[in-house]
């Protein structure tokens, strides 16, 4: 009898008290998948991307727009404009105009990483140009943020840019001795949105753009696993190289002064050859050359960091992890006297179905 | 009833009808050390020892066995639980009035179990959730489970424990996108950085002295050392484990900022069935904590029944209402954490001062008395 009665309060319990806490339901809200920040004047321009799913199942987008000094603030102005709540557990990708980049983004970032709702795979990318005008675009028949993610996604599956998103950003920004680096991105026209480059940072500020032609090399030196693309041009004319597989060693060979050797092992197929047929012994050559091709463009790459005083490949916290009660504050100063040697090995395994 | 002439026993054995097999000690000693701590030790070890805090946690997990070993030696010495054991040392009125300590710690320990996981899902989930309720509800379904015998008890710890095993798997996203280097180099702090982190880390595995109490609800407790053992280990090497995959995703300067790191890492996770895998987690993780809050409250109550001669029934009732009143108060995160300090400093002292101490002075005794 007894144990009748507990379990009728129980069910009540259930009840009446299910209805107790807030509900979103997924009909009445707006699913905030895209979020851009800009600057206008001294105020930040924040705009938020959301899909809007049409009766006849296509997509269309909509975009508020406010201005505020705090990004929270952004957000109550623009649910001010908003007839249901902005919620923001489905959002994609964050855009940041280049000089908001340019000024620093780990406060805008914090309010991401402060809030439960916000995912760690959230891609973010600098836009050259504003933020905004690429949500007013038009791409594809899957909604804005849809061609965005994927578009990047791909790009960092299958090419030469290097994988990022929030998290990799947030742990590379935070990791004592690595700088962060992100996607750039340019609208294009109205129906596309090109990738122009990488943004590199000092700290948390962008300070140099890579250019996209030399993705491929700056990938092989901080990513583990590569399939991208790359042009060979020797004697015999051009020809495209796709790498399947990369083997990469790094080692501290000496301390004073610093010097790394990195050892880039790239397993490949030649997908493109401008001459007919493919002589004896050519594969060889042009193995040859796509090696000498990495080790001087990637030393280059290095060099030219070394000199900016960034340090997107990691070699500080690399110095780190082999070093002993490493001090961070001398190696501000060694890493400008860092020695680079780099060395490539190539190997072509297939040609296509072609001779 | 009551006194059966053997001098030590202030009740009769447990019949055999209302014991549990030797190998459900460890379920029950796993359920109840794994708690709100997994869900945020991380952040706390690294403060000492950084990256190094692993080592912390194995070595932290190893004196553990000790620990155990002397409160198995404890109950046997005295053939009944720990209140049988302060009753022969320090006579009734003494003894007992220790034992009343016992009440008191584990309500403020099962309050501060369900005031952590209000907390989080107030955090995660829903903003404007009233603890009241929320506890009252999940007090109710404690005090059901303990109505139904220890043997229920133990078989909550057993479900609470095995159902969310596959949320194990779920940090294998993060492997993805961690950096082992970040472990590297190893052992860059010193000594005794690394038993302050080591401290810290035996705060979350807490909870093994629950054996104290349930000794003589073991069938053929002598069978079931083997297990607890086995079990001790296993929860070392999830929490192991659990610290080097998030030292390997958080760089140190992120893991500052992450209060429940353990949570955050499943941020990274997307199913495509599932767009935020947090809620799936943290649903789960109110299981994970009812054997916690089970077990609280039954030896709460079995502690009563046994110094005051009040049935379990009754007893459980007014604590859990003393545990409503405490969650209900703990509104803040402040009071929450000088709570959680509190009952940390408390279970350490037991687990590492109190006990070794009891064993001996039950040692000598029992010298004093042969002769």
């Amino acid at each position: 009898m007894k144990k009748s009665h507990f379990i009728v309060a129980v069910l009540f319990c259930m009840t009446i008290l299910s209805g107790c806490v807030d509900r979103k339901v997924i009909d009445d809200v707006n699913i905030a998948t895209g979020i851009g920040i800009d600057k206008s004047g001294n105020q930040f321009l924040g705009s938020i991307m959301i899909p809007v799913f049409k009766p006849d199942k296509s997509f269309g987008n909509f975009t508020f727009v406010s201005k505020g000094n705090v990004i929270r603030d952004l957000v109550s102005e623009m649910q001010k404009k908003a007839s249901q709540p902005i919620v923001s557990g489905s959002l994609d990708i964050a855009l940041f105009g280049e000089d908001v980049a340019r000024e620093g983004l780990i406060k805008t970032l914090d309010v991401f990483l402060r809030d439960p709702s916000v995912g760690a795979r959230v891609q973010l990318a600098v836009v050259d140009g504003k933020a905004v005008d690429i949500f007013k675009g038009r791409y594809g028949d899957r909604g804005n943020s849809q061609y965005l993610t994927q578009l990047l996604e791909h790009n960092m599956n299958q090419q030469n840019l290097p994988i990022t998103n929030l998290h990799r950003f947030l742990a590379n920004f935070y990791k004592r001795g690595q700088d962060p680096y992100l996607p750039m991105l340019k609208k294009s026209n109205h129906n596309l949105v090109t990738i122009t480059g990488l943004a590199l940072f000092k700290d948390e500020k962008v300070v140099d753009i890579l250019h996209e032609n030399k993705m491929f090399y700056f990938k092989l030196l901080v990513d583990n696993h590569i399939l991208g693309v790359v042009k060979v041009k020797e004697a015999h004319g051009e020809s495209t190289v796709k790498s399947i597989g990369l083997k990469k060693k790094m080692r501290l060979i000496r301390r004073d002064p610093y010097t790394f050797s990195i050892k880039i092992k790239l397993k490949g197929d030649l997908t493109e050859h401008q001459e007919r047929m493919l002589k004896e012994g050519e594969i060889r050559k042009v193995e040859k050359q796509l090696a000498k091709q990495i080790a001087r463009e990637c030393k280059m790459l290095i060099e030219d960091f070394q000199r900016k005083g960034i340090d997107p490949v990691g070699f500080g916290h690399f110095a780190k992890s082999r070093t002993r009660s490493f001090d961070f504050k001398k190696w501000n100063t060694e890493y400008k006297n860092a020695k680079f040697k780099v060395s490539a090995d190539v190997h072509l395994i297939g040609h296509g179905v072609v001779e | 009833m009551n006194k059966e002439g053997r001098g030590v026993m202030i009740q009769g054995p447990v019949q055999e009808r209302l014991q549990i097999s030797p190998f459900m000690a460890a379920y029950v000693i796993i359920s109840m050390q794994i708690g709100i701590g997994v869900l945020g030790f991380q952040r706390i070890i690294a403060k000492d020892a950084g990256t190094d805090a692993w080592i912390s946690v194995i070595g932290a997990g190893l004196t553990i066995h000790i620990i155990v070993w002397i409160m198995y030696k404890i109950c046997e010495t005295v053939n009944g639980d720990v209140l049988d054991a302060n009753v022969y040392l320090f006579g009734k009125i003494i003894g007992n009035s220790i034992n009343t300590l016992f009440i008191f710690y584990y309500t403020v320990t099962c309050a501060a179990v369900l005031g952590g996981l209000f907390e989080i899902i107030r955090t995660w989930m829903f903003q404007s959730l009233s603890s009241f309720w929320f506890a009252a509800v999940y007090l109710l379904l404690g005090i059901y489970i303990v109505y139904g015998g220890f043997r229920t008890v133990a078989g909550i710890s057993f479900f609470g424990l095995v159902i969310p095993f596959y949320l194990l798997f779920s940090f294998g996203f993060a492997l993805q996108y961690g950096d082992f280097t970040n472990l590297l180099p190893l052992f860059d702090h010193s000594f005794i950085q690394l038993v302050k982190s080591g401290y810290h880390m035996s705060l979350s595995y807490l909870g093994y002295g629950i054996l104290l109490f349930f000794y003589p609800f073991i069938k053929k407790p002598e069978q079931s050392k083997k297990f607890v053992h086995i079990g001790l280990l296993a929860t070392t090497f999830i929490y192991a484990a659990l610290a080097v995959i998030t030292f390997a995703y958080f760089p140190l300067g992120l893991l500052e900022k992450s209060i429940w790191a353990t949570l955050e890492m499943w941020k990274i996770v997307r199913l495509p069935i599932l767009e935020r895998f947090e809620y799936l987690g943290i649903a789960n993780w109110a299981l994970i904590l009812l054997p916690n809050i089970a077990l609280s409250l039954w030896v709460a109550s079995r502690v009563t029944k046994r110094i005051f001669h009040i049935s379990q029934k009754k007893s459980v009732i007014f604590i859990a209402l003393a545990c409503l009143i405490i969650v209900v108060l703990i509104s803040t995160r402040e009071r929450l954490n000088v709570l959680f300090d509190y009952t940390a400093l408390v279970g350490f002292a037991l687990a590492y001062v109190y006990t070794p101490l009891l064993y001996f002075s039950l040692l000598i005794k029992k010298k004093v008395k042969a002769k």
